[in-house]
């Protein structure tokens, strides 16, 4: 995607707020929240991820991203202890979805496998105030003239206009919560550049979103009493891109009225380096094997946005 | 004879000459000549016995236990690659041969108080469990029917959590059957692969169903609080046992160890950093060992050289070493239709057993070489790990405890330990899966389940 999140933007109508929303940040400052020495359990997570898990000296990222992964939400599960909700939580992977909207007579879709979906029974609460919704209206969506703004999208005949959240009805855990975007490809060119893995994550949270509120609302466009909230992350394995994306009308058709918000956290890196194995210079060992430049405040927006929600 | 005695003498001499003079033990100070050994490099039995102990010396005095596990696998010779998933008939019985396993039907007595709402029938119970060698092996597979069909519903009302109250049976139920849901019926799945109907669907839910139970189950097990759980791990063991004569080749007719390897994916696995507790005291005798009189190649098994490799899931550096729980995942190629169409009902059992007996084997032993033992130094405290086998809707249950490493030819004739294994037959969880809802769910089994991630040492 060619604009990286600018041109998401103008496809999904939405605003970028940078930074996480207040809600989200005080779940993060909150020292309830917390697991107890959580430090030095995330630390030894990525020593097993990058380090300790292959028979090989050095694993390959196809192999830590999805590793790292899955023993991070091993760790956010944990906190059920605290809060039996927490259990009321499905990871859906191989999951499809399929949205269909208008924008300015061009016809959109999003459609596939994307990524892991944690669904949740209850929905997350709208993050943005009424005032704040409101406000969007003034908000102006940068167009990129002369460049058009479906540059980079695949043309195709679609047949049927699909709108569906990938489960059937009567699904208990109904409300997707979270997706999870893992960039595990082991060569550069084939994962996507944080500025496209954020148009990405944008691309399919509004997706969800949308779905759902077709489900819940019907086709026709209007703007929602009650705006839906998808989270969303992305990683490669070392850095970290958050995002919370607010639904708050499916009037897509015209480029003014009110807008739908997001809040991107871009770029948090987890862990500075991973050294597999002693860089040894002249026989004399410079950097023992482990983890450099650990920054514990990555894993807590993480566990910040798992327990979004509950708390 | 004595020509290919000594080339293969010299080759070994070859291998370990190098070696052999930094190893030369320091002089005693009052003695003014060095010790009257026998030579290193002769081509005589003592200079070979020699040879070997300085091996063994050398294995004993390794700094780390990577540098011992590297010297434990570091010579590469033909070995027969042992698959705990195998079709092969009566697999079980080879397989307890090769690891000196005595297999005792039913699961071993919990000793934790109750605290389970479930109609208790304990006497039986008790009674089972100290049954001596009556519970013989080679019996195993006709035995259990009606042994553990009796021995599973007398574990129903088994103790679960100490001191913690009553375990919500229907909020688990309610959480299995939601994974089982969300996997068959709720999320809009395209048609399995060709063969592939294990990934498409009992996996996932295997998955699913582990990590919601483990995340719930959290709070009553502290262990469980501190695991590590690995989704496709690699476990891997080397080991020798027995003895056979080469057949061909330059080195034909010599004596040789044979060499057994298994390399094992389970789907799941769970870690721990401390150990489980002992079930039976080391030196305890529940059976016999089956004695087979063929070659491991009958079965049929095959060699293969390449790298020996001794794993559980992670390094050795990582602080979860011991293990608790690990989940296999019976393949689509040995599932029960195949079996019953070809008239081997007796064998589907053969698949769970051989599967949860090499696996925990393997697992237990890799253990036990990670905290510095092999079979020159054998464990001096048993290695317990528990293991489900599943196909999707059939649980089999299964207990190891690991009493002994050493199973070559030396130094097995000295050991009267056994490695003992339980096990339970397969049950269905669920009988059908159709409008979205769960006919038949079978409470015993996730009991039985919840049991397993529940149990830990006594201190905890």
């Amino acid at each position: 995607v060619f604009q990286g999140v600018r041109q998401a933007q103008w496809l999904t109508k939405t605003k970028l707020v940078e930074g996480l929303p207040p809600s989200v940040l005080s779940i993060v400052d909150d020292p309830a929240h917390q697991l107890e020495d959580y430090e030095e359990r995330v630390k030894r997570v990525i020593s097993h991820a990058r380090l300790w898990d292959t028979t090989e000296a050095i694993p390959k990222r196809e192999h830590y991203c999805p590793v790292l992964f899955e023993d991070l939400i091993h760790l956010c599960r944990l906190m059920s202890v605290k809060y039996p909700s927490l259990t009321k939580r499905m990871l859906a992977r191989n999951y499809k979805i399929a949205a269909t909207w208008e924008r300015e007579s061009i016809l959109l879709q999003v459609r596939g496998l994307n990524g892991i979906l944690m669904n949740s029974v209850a929905p997350i609460p709208p993050v943005a105030s009424k005032e704040e919704i409101l406000a969007t209206e003034e908000h102006v969506l940068e167009t990129f003239y002369p460049i058009s703004p479906t540059i980079d999208l695949q043309e195709v005949n679609v047949y049927q206009e699909l709108n569906s959240t990938g489960f059937r009805d009567g699904y208990p855990y109904s409300h997707p919560h979270t997706l999870f975007f893992l960039e595990s490809a082991n060569i550069r060119p084939n994962r996507f550049r944080p500025e496209q893995l954020r148009a990405k994550m944008l691309m399919f949270a509004f997706g969800n979103a949308l779905a759902k509120a077709k489900v819940l609302y019907g086709n026709d466009p209007k703007v929602l009493e009650q705006p839906i909230v998808v989270q969303s992350v992305g990683t490669d394995g070392q850095l970290f891109q958050f995002m919370v994306f607010q639904l708050n009308t499916t009037d897509l058709v015209s480029g003014d009225g009110i807008k739908n918000l997001v809040w991107i956290d871009s770029d948090q890196k987890l862990y500075e380096k991973a050294q597999c194995i002693s860089e040894v210079k002249k026989r004399v060992v410079t950097k023992p094997a482990g983890i450099y430049g650990f920054q514990p405040d990555t894993f807590k927006k993480f566990l910040a946005l798992y327990l979004h929600g509950t708390v | 004879m004595a020509a290919y005695r000594g080339r293969r003498l010299l080759w070994q001499g070859r291998c370990w000459f190098s070696q052999t003079e930094s190893a030369v033990p320091p002089q005693p100070a009052d003695s003014l000549y060095p010790p009257v050994v026998a030579s290193a490099t002769a081509k005589s039995k003592a200079a070979k016995r020699r040879r070997l102990e300085h091996f063994h010396q050398r294995v004993h005095a390794a700094a780390s236990v990577e540098e011992k596990l590297r010297l434990y696998g570091q010579r590469q010779r033909p070995k027969y690659m042992v698959y705990p998933q195998t079709f092969a008939l009566n697999a079980d019985r080879w397989y307890q041969s090769f690891t000196k396993t005595v297999f005792v039907p039913g699961l071993p007595p919990r000793a934790a108080p109750a605290a389970v709402k479930a109609p208790g029938v304990v006497a039986p119970e008790a009674a089972k469990a100290p049954e001596p060698a009556a519970a013989v092996a080679p019996e195993a597979a006709e035995a259990p029917e009606p042994g553990t069909a009796a021995s599973a519903a007398a574990k129903t009302p088994e103790p679960a959590a100490g001191a913690a109250p009553c375990l919500d049976m229907g909020e688990l139920c309610s959480l299995a059957c939601d994974a089982l849901l969300q996997e068959s019926f709720y999320q809009n799945k395209k048609r399995p692969f060709l063969y592939r109907d294990q990934d498409h669907t009992p996996g996932p839910f295997l998955t699913q169903l582990v990590s919601t139970l483990a995340a719930s189950l959290c709070g009553r097990n502290p262990l469980l609080a501190a695991s590590s759980l690995d989704l496709k791990p690699e476990v891997h063991y080397y080991w020798h046992h027995g003895e056979e004569v080469v057949v061909h080749g330059h080195r034909k007719g010599r004596v040789d160890p044979v060499r057994f390897q298994i390399d094992d994916k389970p789907h799941l696995q769970i870690r721990v950093p401390e150990q489980l507790p002992e079930i039976v005291p080391l030196d305890s005798d529940l059976g016999d060992v089956p004695v087979i009189d063929h070659k491991p190649s009958k079965l049929p098994l095959f060699k293969k050289q390449y790298e020996n490799k001794v794993f559980i899931g992670s390094k050795v550096a990582d602080p979860c070493c011991y293990g608790h729980t690990q989940f296999h995942l019976i393949p689509d190629k040995l599932n029960r239709k195949r079996f019953i169409r070809a008239n081997l009902e007796d064998q589907i059992e053969v698949v769970y057993r051989a599967n949860g007996i090499a696996s925990l084997f393997a697992w237990t032993a890799a253990q036990a070489m990670y905290q510095g033992f092999w079979n020159e130094a054998d464990a001096t405290r048993p290695f317990v790990s528990q293991a489900v086998v599943t196909d999707g809707k059939y649980f089999a249950f299964f207990c190891y405890q690991l009493n002994t490493l050493a199973l070559t030819v030396e130094t097995i004739q000295n050991n009267p330990r056994k490695n003992i294994c339980w096990g339970t037959d397969s049950k269905p969880l669920y009988d059908v899966v159709e409008n979205g809802s769960v006919k038949g769910f079978n409470d015993e089994v996730l009991l039985q389940l919840v049991h397993f991630l529940l149990n830990r040492p006594k201190e905890l």
